[in-house]
């Protein structure tokens, strides 16, 4: 039996992490600081192994102190394989297939989540802790929406395991983000002012297209321009790669149009990029898979509020499934829906699952 | 006999909380700011904190902290860093000798060297440094404050000039950080050199500010701290006591500058009063630190008669092997030899009071109206 009073607490020396484990000390548990080393790169210049931001030796060292101040452990976990394995490489290899990744949510269930729960089994502890802005509903085995609306994070939440949501905590779901900031503040967290991170933590200068040629430089030498082809076939321009571009793309594409032409397909099998203006750019229906519930509906169709991006208010769909295949049906249509993105089905504020969007030999 | 110590710019004593601060570090945590236990916790605490702290006094990220073993240390770090065969550096020619020895260095190993000279008043023309930019130029490297002068250079300035024609700009601000505040988030400086010892920390430690995105190439090697650049294990309670006395300087920096006037004015009207003859040098001045020919008196006759006295002062001028050499500083200002020779710095620290001051003048006017040091 694994002691239902201990903690591991994911720590990126960030405010969040910094609060959810303040907050869990001061409820009672027996809290337990891990950083887990997900990624480093080599300085061009210097040549010098250098940890990425969501690791970065800042961000350790910014954990070390709020676990000091508490009286608790830290640990670093080195993770960088498994980093590697199901977030990276799957990240590099949905590029190859044209289709636009979100590693986040990989990065969530297999490696937040995954290696946390192996972790807490090894440390005999029944829960793991984040600074997620989400919450658990341990009745329902689910996660909510969290409470601070525009911080959300719910949507990068739908492929983690119902066993390992059973022993999550989300100690910072319930608060907004100025919240979390003044509470932190009142601590005198050393933590308070970090600014939030931004970009994919991988990617340390923002561009993944940079990312890929150094990832993997022999790939990427195989990646040659091709054509740029309107909805009706024609030949209208000339593209550097189909890695350099994502669905809905506007800008960048080197087009001389009176209008403004939208990529709307990339197809890597015959290198070509297809644009179409933004009124071709809706559609109706996309099917997904990869499905994960939380909440399985009783039965099929079935009406979910459903969001294809992060950045997205939702939308109400009918979903269908046949023999394991999902087809989802937009009331209003959807401008740019994305091949290897996220689609999430929720009801009001509870998360029920979701999927990758198809598209691209899926 | 009690000593009276005027000499602030070469080192301050330790200031009584740091050393409170500094023993409860020493005798309770010891472990390896490197290890993974909570002994090495507990001291990465200490370091990381102390970090956040100066960076909170200087206006900068906690992730441009570098600690280091001294001012010297930061100076060798950011030059040996950045600078390589065929990149030109601008530097000045009355640097500290942690400056310009380095650039000395550089020199052999075939970096340009421009040495810009500082006008009479001791002070670097913003537009010699312009001037001399090219385009191989890499580092411009210009004093904060000058330590024989007390002459404070315009580095929001200079910095604000390589910042725009695409160039680093690094300053020895040993002399000015814990004397004068300043926020780095507002000027272009790119990496800063500072001391403990000279605002009332130990000796032995130091930071190197460098601005994110500035990259430098190791030139020590070991086990990765600090960021690679100054790789051994840290020095826990030096580093605590640094931030401590860094913090306690930057508080009192306003009361302190109010009561320096005080006691510079003292010191020099009472010199006046006895008719004495002197000339304070340089203009621009930090405070607290009087570069000053007395013209009826050989500095070195002085430094040693106030010496028996119990008066610690700064020669301005350096013995070596028995002859009277001119210091490199004032032989840059163009003062002539003669005067040189009969130039001091006194330096005022927050050991003193307006006694002491008023003790210090008396004392040089009696040794020099009666020309001799016998001791009182």
């Amino acid at each position: 039996m694994l002691n239902k009073n201990r903690v591991l607490v994911a720590m990126s020396g960030g405010v969040d992490s910094s609060v959810a484990i303040t907050k869990l000390n001061e409820m009672g548990y027996e809290t337990i600081g891990i950083t887990l080393k997900l990624w480093e790169t080599i300085d061009p210049v210097t040549k010098l192994r250098k940890n990425s931001h969501c690791n970065s030796t800042e961000a350790i060292n910014g954990a070390k102190m709020i676990c000091d101040r508490l009286g608790v452990h830290h640990y670093t976990i080195d993770e960088i394989n498994s980093f590697k394995k199901y977030v990276v490489d799957d990240f590099t290899n949905e590029y190859l297939k044209g289709r636009t990744p979100n590693p986040c949510v990989k990065c969530n269930s297999y490696v937040k989540w995954g290696k946390l729960i192996e972790q807490a089994n090894k440390f005999d502890a029944y829960y793991i802790a984040t600074g997620h802005y989400a919450r658990i509903d341990h009745k329902k085995l689910s996660i909510k929406k969290g409470v601070d609306t525009n911080k959300d994070q719910s949507y990068m939440l739908w492929h983690i395991s119902k066993e390992h949501i059973e022993r999550t905590l989300l100690p910072i779901g319930e608060l907004k983000k100025d919240e979390v900031r003044k509470y932190a503040t009142e601590k005198s967290l050393e933590t308070s002012d970090i600014p939030d991170s931004q970009d994919l933590c991988f990617v340390m200068d923002g561009d993944y297209r940079n990312f890929l040629n150094k990832f993997m430089p022999e790939k990427m030498e195989n990646i040659d321009g091709g054509d740029i082809k309107s909805e009706d076939g024609t030949v209208i321009g000339k593209h550097t790669g189909f890695t350099n571009y994502t669905i809905g793309q506007r800008r960048g594409l080197g087009l001389s149009k009176p209008e403004p032409r939208y990529v709307k397909k990339i197809n890597p099998i015959s290198n070509t990029i297809t644009v179409a203006k933004k009124d071709s750019m809706f559609s109706n229906v996309c099917t997904a898979s990869q499905i994960n519930w939380l909440l399985k509906p009783q039965s099929f169709p079935f009406k979910a509020t459903t969001k294809i991006r992060y950045n997205s208010l939702g939308t109400s769909a009918l979903i269908n499934e046949h023999e394991g295949s999902y087809t989802i049906h937009f009331d209003e249509p959807q401008l740019a829906i994305t091949p290897g993105q996220s689609i999430v089905f929720y009801d009001d504020d509870t998360l029920l699952g979701g999927g990758i969007i198809n598209g691209n030999h899926e | 006999m009690k000593m009276i110590y005027c000499d602030s710019a070469a080192t301050t004593p330790l200031n009584e909380n740091v050393i409170v601060e500094m023993n409860k570090i020493s005798s309770t945590v010891f472990g390896n700011p490197s290890s993974i236990h909570k002994f090495g916790q507990e001291s990465r605490a200490i370091i990381e904190r102390s970090r956040l702290k100066i960076a909170n006094l200087l206006g900068c990220d906690l992730s441009e902290i570098i600690f280091t073993g001294c001012g010297t240390e930061s100076n060798n770090i950011a030059m040996l860093g950045l600078l390589s065969k065929n990149d030109h550096l601008i530097t000045t020619s009355y640097e500290h000798p942690a400056v310009l020895k380095t650039a000395n260095e550089l020199e052999l190993k075939g970096v340009e060297v421009t040495y810009i000279k500082p006008d009479q008043n001791g002070i670097i023309n913003c537009n010699e440094i312009k001037g001399a930019i090219k385009e191989n130029t890499k580092l411009v490297s210009v004093m904060h404050v000058n330590n024989e002068l007390g002459t404070e250079n315009s580095i929001e300035e200079i910095s604000q000039i390589t910042n725009d024609m695409g160039v680093l700009f690094h300053t020895d601000a040993v002399q000015s950080i814990g004397k004068k505040n300043i926020s780095l988030r507002n000027t272009k400086i790119d990496l800063l050199s500072l001391s403990a010892h000279k605002f009332y920390g130990p000796k032995g430690v130091g930071a190197l500010y460098m601005r994110n995105g500035v990259n430098l190439i190791p030139t020590y090697f070991g086990g990765g701290q600090e960021k690679d650049l100054r790789p051994g294990t840290e020095n826990i309670s030096y580093i605590h006591g640094m931030a401590i006395a860094l913090e306690l300087a930057v508080k009192d920096c306003e009361a302190w500058h109010k009561k320096l006037s005080k006691f510079e004015s003292l010191f020099l009207n009472n010199l006046k009063n006895e008719n004495i003859k002197y000339t304070v040098n340089g203009k621009n001045l930090i405070g607290g630190i009087l570069n000053i020919t007395f013209h009826d008196i050989l500095s070195q006759d002085l430094v040693i008669a106030l010496d028996m006295k119990g008066y610690a002062i700064s020669g301005g001028s350096a013995c070596s092997s028995g002859s009277v050499k001119t210091s490199t500083t004032l032989q840059q200002i163009k003062m002539d030899k003669n005067l040189a020779q009969r130039t001091v710095r006194i330096s005022f620290g927050k050991n003193l009071n307006e006694d002491d001051i008023d003790g210090l003048s008396k004392a040089i006017t009696s040794i020099i109206n009666k020309s001799t040091f016998n001791a009182k």
